[in-house]
């Protein structure tokens, strides 16, 4: 098998695909943001095998850093579970 | 053997290993009944994606490749932070 | 011949530390509760990450074909193990102390707790 980066771009896409429903679908708040962050690294590795590092760089930082941050530091503000 | 045939065989044979790893660090995410099991998940899930972007830099020949590793462990390490930081102080003042 | 003993050398730390790595994973998912579930997320980190990282560092210093990218890439995987080796207990030590303080989790076959009586 020569191709073996496209099956890791294939499982990892297919895994940020399921994360990113589960984020939207979730009552419990915290929850959501972790689903978030999880995504975030299953993105970041599709990243690297299309062989984009600048991007990368950038992604982890903010999806994974500073997004899940600020979403605790608003939950912290209001309450946890989502009302519909 | 050369070494460029030695090198796809070592690839080879420790690559389904990570793949299974990941698959189950995932079903933990989505399946752990409290907040804490899925930040654990998280963490692992990050460092050894670091460990495999390493590996894989050799296998793709290029050295700008390989500075994402540390950047991901770093950041994975201050979700840990942020989390247990919120639910010890009921607040996270950035 | 000192190419081909580093490559064999790295490619045998590589393998353990997918094992290693695998049955972290396989721990984190049969094991009863929270507390337990931190020792075999201690396999998974120190043996799943730090050991394939030195592992990658000296495998890259044995193949001779890629020239003088060798060094970089063996540099960063050398400083990367040693940062996870530094800030991974750290992580996770936060984690379970935040998790037995608030009270979120409950131990339940509780022996000796030292943290018992002790104010912020």
């Amino acid at each position: 098998m020569i191709f073996i980066h496209l099956v890791i771009l294939a499982i990892s896409m297919i895994l940020g695909f399921v994360f990113s429903y589960l984020a939207i679908m979730e009552e419990d708040l915290l929850k959501a943001v972790i689903y978030s962050a999880g995504q975030g690294v299953m993105f970041s590795i599709a990243f690297y095998i299309l062989m984009a590092p600048d991007v990368l760089l950038a992604y982890i930082a903010i999806a994974i850093g500073i997004y899940t941050a600020l979403l605790v530091f608003v939950i912290s503000k209001t309450e946890r579970k989502e009302v519909v | 053997m050369n070494a460029e045939n030695l090198l796809f065989m070592i690839l080879m044979i420790a690559f389904p290993f990570y793949l299974a790893a990941f698959v189950l660090y995932s079903i933990r995410i989505v399946k752990g009944p409290t907040i804490f099991d899925s930040v654990l998940a998280v963490d692992c899930l990050s460092f050894d994606l670091a460990a495999f972007i390493a590996i894989l830099a050799i296998y793709f020949r290029s050295a700008f490749l390989a500075t994402s590793a540390i950047i991901l462990a770093l950041w994975a390490f201050l979700l840990d932070l942020y989390l247990a930081k919120y639910f010890l102080k009921r607040e996270v003042g950035i | 011949m000192i190419s081909e003993a580093l490559m064999y050398i790295g490619g045998i730390l590589v393998i353990i530390g997918g094992i290693c790595d695998f049955f972290g994973a396989l721990g984190l998912l049969r094991f009863p509760h929270f507390y337990v579930r931190l020792h075999a997320a201690t396999v998974g980190t120190i043996g799943g990450a730090v050991v394939p990282l030195i592992g990658a560092a000296i495998l890259a210093l044995g193949c001779d074909f890629l020239g003088w990218i060798r060094y970089p890439i063996a540099g960063m995987s050398f400083i990367t193990a040693i940062l996870i080796l530094i800030v991974s207990p750290t992580a996770t030590h936060a984690l379970a102390f935040a998790a037995h303080r608030s009270k979120a989790i409950e131990w339940k076959e509780k022996v000796c707790d030292h943290l018992e009586g002790v104010k912020r």
